[in-house]
């Protein structure tokens, strides 16, 4: 395809992204005036909602919607760590190490169905309100960067392994040179699927308790005392960081791969 | 002798009893020699060129590498792979220095030997292009340097232009023969090209079908460079060719036999 064409193309699908988000939020508006619910209020008080919330501190609360960000992008962030830290070097040894992954691998798969957020009264309970949206955060994530990481170090090509071993990488150089570069790529297809997997875990935990705020807390105290244009701006906020992140990471797996000649 | 087969038997176990891959199988390869081993497809000649390696175990038998047997693999044999083996994250001189960075050269060091072997095989220029960005004769050039990198007794070669369009085959035959006459190595080439192996060998050993074994040697004293059309290189071809196919035709006899349809 020529540079006119790729342009047109892409020029086509904006038109269409604006005529697909026109319609949405006409519906919405039509459907708001049509039931005329006081919890369901048109966009446009929604948006200017949404616009005060960045300014003005949240009288419930006493603080900004930015804060609140702060406080729920903090304990995601903390919560991908743990899961990073822990999940990573299993995952390698999982896939390395066959007795390594029949001794987890049942105690993986057991845990693994229990969704996340039927954690939340555990970790409040047992380790207090501040661990407890990090802990469901690294639940949310663990899985899906473990199962990536093993099915990454399982993918290895035999042949790279033979040539390295030809070339005389003994166990651990094959692992260090070649299995875990090979793993990268797969394991940022996990970041990715954890992106998005954790912010749900974040509101869900953040509705037991949040010292310090945080946007799903501010969603479910909103509800609480009436203020329901505010309860959807902190809707809006979640949807937006959500998209951002795992379009960042999607753009950095993309990256990744393409520095490292393995698209 | 840079490399002694004795009596070797590879035989791998199967659901009932066992499947004799390799039998009987005698060799001799002086230094500096080329050869070729020839054979139907699934003749074991791969398991062969594996075995010495060191990535296959041998079942009995001798195996030596100037005079010490092979227990495992080593950067004393260098390999270059059908389906080429690049690092695909590596650039092609990250994928040549591989080996040294194992042996602990230090940098400069490495980048002087990477760079000579970079130019001997023709890819002057392309030292930071990744694998994917090359064609499939570059990317066996890029293995070729890989293996002589580490300046091995025998270069193991399997079938190494298996996966290249005819064009780009014979032109690759015509510039390992350059480097072979350049660096002086020892070579082993698996093929099941007839003409590849007379336009390329000192010696071609003849494999039977499945249990592997010599079923004849030729010594090919054509001088180099070898016109495939002269009359010599069509009579070798033709000889050869005959006794491969009656080869092939015993092959589901020698099957049964054996017992092998893995």
């Amino acid at each position: 395809m020529d540079r006119k064409s790729v342009m047109k193309r892409r020029l086509q699908s904006i038109v269409i992204i604006f005529v697909s988000m026109a319609i949405f939020i006409v519906i919405w508006w039509a459907l708001s005036i049509y039931f005329d619910l006081n919890y369901f209020p048109p966009p446009d008080v929604v948006f200017e909602a949404f616009f005060d919330s960045f300014v003005t501190p949240d009288p419930n609360l006493g603080i900004t919607m930015g804060q609140n960000i702060e406080a729920s992008f903090a304990r995601f962030l903390e919560g991908f760590a743990l899961a990073f830290v822990i999940a990573i070097p299993l995952g390698l040894l999982m896939g390395f190490m066959p007795w390594v992954d029949t001794f987890a691998k049942p105690i993986v798969e057991l845990i693994r169905p229990i969704p996340p957020i039927a954690w939340v009264p555990f970790f409040f309970v047992a380790f207090g309100s501040f661990w407890n949206p990090v802990l469901t955060v690294f639940i949310g994530v663990f899985f899906p960067l473990l199962t990536n990481v093993v099915l990454g170090v399982k993918s290895v090509d035999p042949s790279l392994l033979d040539a390295a071993r030809t070339q005389g990488a003994g166990r651990l150089t094959l692992f260090t040179k070649v299995i875990m570069p090979f793993s990268v790529p797969y394991l940022m297809t996990g970041v990715t699927i954890g992106m998005g997997v954790g912010w749900m875990c974040i509101v869900a935990a953040e509705w037991i308790a949040a010292v310090g705020g945080g946007v799903g807390y501010y969603i479910l105290v909103q509800q609480q005392v009436g203020n329901y244009p505010y309860m959807f701006a902190g809707m809006i906020v979640i949807a937006i960081l959500g998209l951002l992140t795992v379009t960042l990471s999607g753009y950095a797996e993309k990256m990744i791969r393409k520095r490292m000649g393995m698209l | 002798m840079i490399l002694t087969i004795e009596n070797l038997i590879k035989s791998f176990p199967k659901k009932e009893g066992v499947m004799v891959a390799i039998q009987d199988f005698n060799l001799e390869v002086k230094e500096g020699e080329f050869v070729c081993i020839l054979g139907p497809s699934g003749c074991g000649k791969t398991t062969l060129l594996r075995i010495i390696a060191g990535l296959e175990s041998i079942t009995s038998g001798k195996l030596l590498l100037k005079d010490k047997p092979i227990i495992g693999p080593g950067s004393d044999r260098g390999m270059v792979f059908q389906e080429f083996a690049l690092f695909p994250w590596r650039s092609v001189r990250k994928n040549v220095e591989f080996g040294l960075e194992i042996k602990k050269v230090p940098p400069t060091e490495r980048a002087a030997i990477s760079e000579r072997f970079i130019e001997l095989v023709g890819l002057k220029g392309f030292e930071n292009y990744h694998p994917n960005q090359l064609s499939g004769g570059m990317k066996q050039r890029v293995g070729i340097a890989r293996a002589l990198a580490n300046d091995p007794a025998l270069l193991l070669m399997d079938e190494p232009f298996g996966a290249l369009d005819a064009q780009t085959r014979n032109l690759m035959q015509k510039e390992l023969l350059r480097i072979w006459l350049e660096t002086q190595k020892t070579v082993i080439f698996i093929t099941h090209s007839v003409d590849e192996a007379c336009y390329l060998a000192d010696r071609i050993v003849v494999m039977t079908s499945r249990p592997g074994t010599i079923k004849e040697i030729f010594n090919v004293t054509i001088p180099r460079p070898r016109d495939r059309a002269s009359v010599e290189f069509a009579q070798l071809r033709k000889t050869i060719l005959a006794e491969l196919e009656r080869e092939v035709v015993s092959a589901p006899i020698a099957r049964d036999n054996s017992e092998a349809n893995v």
